[in-house]
């Protein structure tokens, strides 16, 4: 038997709340409060054969927002155990102080994950509508009733280099457009495939702007296609 | 656009909404230490595509060209991307089902979790990619 362990928060008797949400494991195991001084884990039961299943996700995931109803919490990533109770006591007091700061700069705060994706009819009709030269040759393209493969390959490179470069602005602008309503963000690891990725930390009685903010930025930006997730436990943001 | 509505208050139930796109952020963010170990993730599959939005080759050069012959380039309007019937024919265009898909294919990160046990022999056949569309409806199966 392991420890498996959900979350760090700070030891308030709140936090006995979380306990009532199942936890990981098949059946599932109670999630109990092991404090530390100033700071607690959330923790349950684990066998050591313990299998990532949709359900174990789903249950770190409402653990975690469960207890961050009852203040702040800083997320373990999925499916860190520790060899016993000690264990955990000992890595809480390890690096109490550090906790307890992370603790102070996500409390009252979510992370909201903006994804953004190129709507690929609409981006087209963007850079042609930025470039006159590029619409032109478009226009010409369609009278010749679509042009030699050579006019293809030449228009399709001079739109392909139109679209990355609105890519690269996009990019640039869902950022400005929305760091604006949140106090920190973390973009996603290079190489999400994404236009944009990103999550912002927001405080909780801001969530409305930022949302607002986003649906202005989609409403003004036909050729992004944006998709919040929010509000989260704040992933991002406990290192 | 998709808003997750908060969870927070549900706790046990309805917390399967938008699962799939927070996994990256439950499996590959979060606070790590160091003594812990972590749980091993054989059985869950994350396929990621990670490729740049737009791929340059002759494929994808021709393949634009083509979309711009399509374009209704007189009203120079762009249409509403919102429209269900778009979001098919881009889905539809190929791009998508091609190794070297651009734009609408291409864009989604596609990390798609495989749990285990009843889903085992599918994973194991290794496709070389997923679909969005698929792994949806994989979830609503398994939200039963």
């Amino acid at each position: 038997m392991s420890t498996y362990v959900y979350g760090i928060a700070r030891n308030s008797p709140a936090l006995e709340r979380a306990s009532r949400t199942p936890g990981v494991g098949d059946p599932p195991r109670p999630v109990r409060v092991l404090s530390h001084g100033r700071i607690a884990a959330l923790v349950s039961d684990v066998t050591e054969e313990l299998r990532p299943k949709r359900r174990d996700l789903l249950a770190h995931q409402n653990v975690l927002s469960e207890a961050g109803t009852a203040g702040a919490v800083l997320p373990l990533r999925f499916g860190g155990m520790s060899p016993d109770d000690e264990a955990v006591a000992a890595a809480l007091a390890e690096r109490e102080e550090h906790y307890l700061e992370r603790l102070q700069a996500v409390d009252g705060k979510d992370e909201f994950n903006v994804k953004a994706d190129h709507d690929e009819e609409a981006v087209l009709h963007r850079v042609l509508a930025d470039d006159p030269e590029l619409r032109a040759m478009g226009l010409a393209q369609q009278a010749a009733g679509g042009g030699s493969q050579q006019d293809k390959m030449r228009l399709g490179e001079l739109i392909v280099e139109a679209v990355r470069q609105r890519e690269e602005l996009d990019r640039a602008e869902v950022q400005r457009a929305l760091e604006g309503a949140a106090v920190d963000s973390a973009p996603a690891p290079e190489g999400s495939g994404r236009v944009a990725n990103v999550s912002y930390l927001v405080e909780r009685d801001r969530a409305e702007e930022f949302l607002a903010a986003v649906t202005a930025f989609q409403q003004a930006n036909p050729q992004l296609r944006l998709q919040v997730n929010g509000p989260l436990p704040p992933y991002s943001f406990v290192e | 656009m998709t808003v997750v509505p908060a969870q927070q208050s549900s706790g046990s139930r309805g917390g399967s909404t938008g699962l799939y796109d927070v996994l990256e952020l439950i499996l590959d963010r979060g606070l790590v230490i160091d003594a812990f170990v972590r749980v091993s993730l054989v059985g869950i599959e994350i396929l990621k595509i990670d490729v740049r939005v737009v791929v340059a080759s002759v494929d994808t050069y021709l393949r634009f060209a083509e979309a711009c012959n399509r374009l209704d380039l007189e009203s120079g309007n762009s249409k509403d991307p919102g429209l269900p019937d778009l979001v098919g024919e881009i889905t539809e265009s190929g791009a998508r089902g091609k190794s070297k898909g651009a734009l609408a294919g291409a864009a989604q990160s596609v990390s798609d979790v495989f749990s285990g046990g009843r889903d085992d022999e599918e994973e194991k056949e290794s496709r070389p990619r997923a679909r969005r569309s698929t792994s949806s409806s994989r979830r609503k199966e398994e939200q039963e």
